[in-house]
C-alpha cells in the first residue's frame, strides 16, 4: 500500500492505493475507487475507474513532484507527493510553494527581449520577471508566487533553450 | 498551358494540404524544408523535397534565390505560396514570373496594390465599396485632424498610415485625449516607419469579422463563395472559423458578395482571394470594407465544405488559364462548417506559444470531420515557425449539428507533448452566446477575461488525481521489482506471481 498528497489548483487529495489480483484500488477522499489500468505505452495508459472509460498520459517533465495529466483534451498540472512526507513538511512549516519554482526556466526556446527585475527585488504572483520572444511573439514570464529575486542568470539579448534557467528566486 | 510540376514555398499544414491537391489532380510536388523540417510531414508527403538552409525563416522559407534555385533545379513549372512567408510579397511574385514560372496567385501589380492600405481603400472608394469613414493626415496637421475626427464621431481610432503590426495605433474616447493621442500615434509611426503620417477613421466598438471569398479567372470572369465569420480572435488572430454566418440573411450576402466582386474586377484581381469586412450591428446590419488577403486563407476549408469546391484545385485551374466552371447562380451553400485552429498554444497562459514533441497524437474522424494537419506522431513542433499545426473542419446540415460535432471531433482529438488549443475550442462550443451566434472581435476578451477557458469539475480533477497517483505507484513498484529480479527477465510463473500478488513475490525470491 501507498499513500500520496495529491493537489490540483487547491484541490488536496489524500489518496492511498494498493494492487490486488490484477486491480487497483484506491481510496480518494475516503471515497473508494476500484481501477483498473493498462499501459498503452511509456506514459499512457487506458484507466477503468469503477468502469469509466478514461485514456490518459502522464509527463513528469523532469520534475518528481510536478505532473502534467493529458486527460479528455484538457492538460492538468498536478503536484504529487508521499503523504507522509508532506505531514512533516507542512509541520515543519514549509509550504509547497516554496518548495517548488525556486528557479524559473526558459517554458520554451527563444530570445530574451528583456529582463524586469534585478537581483534583490521583491516580486509578487503575476507579476513579469522577463520578456521572451519565439514564434515571432512576445511572451511575458511571470512570478507564480511572492518571492525574492536571488540572481539573474540571463542577459537581455541573450539566446536560451527550453529549461534554460533564467532566474534564481528564494 | 498544363502545370505538371509544382514547388510549395511553404510549410507545415499548409504545404501539406497544396500537396494533396496536386496528387488529386496528378501534379507532381517539390517540398522545400529547413534545418528545423528535415523530417516534417510536409516532407514526407511530398514527390520529391530539397533542403534550402538554417531553421529561422529569413534563411530559409523566405529567400528568395533559394527558392528559384529548386524550382530551376527541379524543373518546376509552377509555384505555390502557401498562405504567410512569401503568398503576399509582389516582389517574390513577379521573381517567379520573370524566372519564367507560374506563380499561382494574382498578378504582382495586384499584390502590391492592396498590400497598400490606402490605395487598398482608395480602390475600395472607387469600387463603391462602403469604408469606415475617416481620412489621412500630416504630422502636426492637427486642427485639421480635429475637424474630421469631430465630423466622424468618438471614439476614434488613430492609426499610422504606412502602418502595421499594432505600432502608432490608438483609439480615442473623447475630443479631449485628442490632441496628445494624435501626437504620440505620430511620433510612434515616424519611430517605427519613417512616416509620421497618422489616419483617422471611426471607431467600431464590437464590430463582427466577417469575410467574403472570391474566385476570379483571367478573362474577367468573377464570383464570390459566400461568407466566413471569423470574430473569434486571439491577438488579433482568428481562431475559430465557420460559413455561412449565424447573422448573415440572403439579401445581406448579395450585397456583401456583389462588393467583394467589384472591388476583384476594379483591381483585375486573378485567382482565389478574400475581402474581409467590419460588420456592425446598430439599427440593422452596416458593412465596412477592412482589406482584401491577395491569398488562400488559412480557413478556406469552411467556405469548401458548404460550397464542395476544392479551392487549391481551383487557383490552380485559374493558374493554367481555364475559365471558370460556373457562374454566380450556380454556387450554393449546402450546410454549415466550422473550423478550429489547433495551435500550440496555451490558452490559459494567454495564448502563449508551447514548443515540443507529440509523444500522442491522433485525429478524429467519422462523419462530417476532416483534419488539415501538417504533423504527425512524434513530430516536433518547432519554434522558428507561427504555432499554428493543424486545423479541424467539421460539417453539419445544421448549425447546431455542425457545433455539436465540432464538441465530440475536439474530444476525439488526442494529443500530448506541447499544450493546445483544443481545451479552449471545446469551451467555446459549449459557450451560449457562441451557441446564440452573438458575436464580436471581443468575444474571447469578454466571455473569457481571466484565460479561464477550462474549468476543472470535481470529477475531472478525482480523475486525473488517480492517474498521476496511479502513474506513481506503478512506476515505483516497478523499480523495487526490478531491484529484486537483477536484470533476468520473469518467467511466465514469476510473472504469473507477480500479477497474482506482489508481496508473495518478493518473499518467494
Amino acid at each position: 500500500m501507498s499513500r500520496y498528497l495529491v493537489k490540483i489548483d487547491d484541490k488536496e487529495f489524500d489518496i492511498e492505493l494498493k494492487y490486488n489480483s490484477d486491480k487497483y484500488y484506491a481510496l480518494l477522499n475516503g471515497k473508494e475507487f476500484k481501477i483498473d489500468s493498462y499501459k498503452l505505452g511509456e506514459n499512457r495508459a487506458v484507466l477503468l475507474i469503477e468502469g469509466k472509460s478514461l485514456e490518459v498520459d502522464v509527463h513528469s517533465n523532469g520534475y518528481d513532484n510536478r505532473k502534467t495529466v493529458f486527460l479528455k483534451g484538457t492538460e492538468i498540472a498536478v503536484d504529487i507527493e508521499d503523504y507522509n512526507l508532506a505531514q512533516l513538511r507542512k509541520t515543519v512549516g514549509l509550504s509547497s510553494d516554496k518548495i517548488i519554482d525556486k528557479t524559473v526556466k526558459a517554458p520554451m526556446p527563444g530570445l530574451i527581449l528583456d529582463v524586469k527585475v534585478t537581483a534583490g527585488d521583491t516580486v509578487e504572483k503575476g507579476q513579469p520577471l522577463l520578456i521572451i520572444e519565439a514564434m515571432k511573439m512576445e511572451n511575458i514570464i511571470k512570478a507564480s508566487g511572492k518571492a525574492v529575486v536571488k540572481e539573474v542568470l540571463v542577459k537581455k539579448g541573450a539566446s536560451v533553450e527550453k529549461g534554460s534557467k533564467l532566474l534564481e528566486l528564494e | 498551358m498544363k502545370i505538371t510540376k509544382i514547388l510549395i514555398a511553404n510549410r507545415g499544414e499548409i504545404a501539406v494540404r497544396v500537396m494533396r491537391a496536386c496528387r488529386d489532380l496528378g501534379i507532381t510536388s517539390v517540398a522545400v524544408f529547413s534545418d528545423a523540417d528535415k523530417t516534417a510531414y510536409h516532407v514526407r508527403m511530398a514527390d520529391e523535397a530539397y533542403h534550402i538552409g538554417a531553421a529561422p525563416s529569413s534563411e530559409s522559407y523566405l529567400v528568395h534565390d533559394k527558392i528559384i534555385a529548386v524550382a530551376k533545379k527541379s524543373h518546376c513549372d509552377a509555384i505555390h505560396p502557401g498562405y504567410g512567408f512569401l503568398a503576399e510579397n509582389s516582389m517574390f511574385a513577379q521573381r517567379c514570373v520573370d524566372e519564367g514560372f507560374v506563380f499561382i496567385g494574382p498578378k504582382p501589380e495586384t499584390i502590391a496594390l492592396l498590400g497598400d492600405k490606402l490605395q487598398a481603400r482608395a480602390q475600395a472608394v472607387e469600387a463603391g465599396l462602403p469604408v469606415v469613414p475617416g481620412g489621412e493626415f500630416e504630422a502636426g496637421n492637427t486642427k485639421d485632424a480635429q475637424k474630421k475626427a469631430k465630423e466622424i464621431g468618438y471614439p476614434v481610432l488613430i492609426k499610422a498610415a504606412a502602418g502595421g503590426g499594432g505600432k502608432g495605433i490608438r483609439v480615442v474616447m473623447s475630443p479631449e485625449e485628442f490632441e496628445e493621442s494624435l501626437q504620440r500615434a505620430s511620433s510612434e509611426a515616424q519611430l517605427a516607419f519613417g512616416d509620421g503620417r497618422v489616419y483617422i477613421e471611426n471607431f467600431l466598438e464590437r464590430p463582427r469579422h466577417i469575410e467574403i471569398q472570391i474566385l476570379a479567372d483571367q478573362y474577367g470572369n468573377v464570383v464570390h463563395l459566400g461568407e466566413r465569420e471569423c470574430s473569434i480572435q486571439r491577438r488579433h488572430q482568428k481562431l475559430i472559423e465557420e460559413s455561412p454566418s449565424a447573422i448573415i440573411t440572403p439579401e445581406l450576402r448579395k450585397k456583401m458578395g456583389e462588393a467583394a466582386v467589384n472591388i476583384a474586377r476594379q483591381t483585375g484581381y486573378i485567382g482565389a482571394g478574400t475581402v474581409e469586412f467590419m460588420v456592425q450591428n446598430k439599427k440593422e446590419f452596416s458593412f465596412y470594407f477592412l482589406e482584401v488577403n491577395t491569398r488562400l486563407q488559412v480557413e478556406h476549408p469552411v467556405t469548401e465544405l458548404v460550397t464542395g469546391l476544392d479551392l487549391v484545385k481551383e487557383q490552380i485551374a485559374v493558374a493554367e488559364g481555364k475559365k471558370l466552371r460556373y457562374r454566380q447562380k450556380d454556387i450554393s451553400l449546402n450546410g454549415h462548417a466550422i473550423e478550429c485552429r489547433i495551435s500550440a498554444e496555451d490558452p490559459q497562459q494567454n495564448f502563449m506559444p508551447s514548443t515540443g514533441t507529440l509523444s500522442n497524437y491522433r485525429l478524429p474522424a467519422g462523419p462530417g470531420v476532416r483534419v488539415d494537419s501538417g504533423v504527425v506522431m512524434s513530430s516536433e513542433v518547432p519554434i522558428y515557425y507561427d504555432p499554428l499545426f493543424a486545423k479541424l473542419i467539421v460539417w453539419g446540415a445544421d448549425r447546431k449539428e455542425a457545433i455539436d460535432r465540432m464538441k465530440r471531433a475536439l474530444e476525439e482529438y488526442h494529443i500530448s507533448g506541447v499544450k493546445t488549443t483544443i481545451g479552449c475550442c471545446w469551451s467555446i462550443m459549449q459557450n451560449e452566446n457562441f451557441i446564440k451566434g452573438n458575436l464580436s472581435t471581443n468575444f474571447l476578451k469578454e466571455e473569457y477575461p481571466d484565460f479561464r477557458f477550462i474549468r476543472l469539475d470535481d470529477t475531472i480533477k478525482e480523475q486525473a488525481a488517480l492517474a498521476v497517483a496511479l502513474d506513481k505507484f506503478i512506476r515505483e513498484r516497478k523499480i523495487s521489482v526490478n531491484y529484486k529480479k537483477s536484470g533476468t527477465s520473469p518467467t511466465n510463473w514469476v510473472s504469473f506471481y507477480r500479477r497474482q500478488n506482489l508481496t508473495d513475490f518478493r518473499g518467494d525470491r
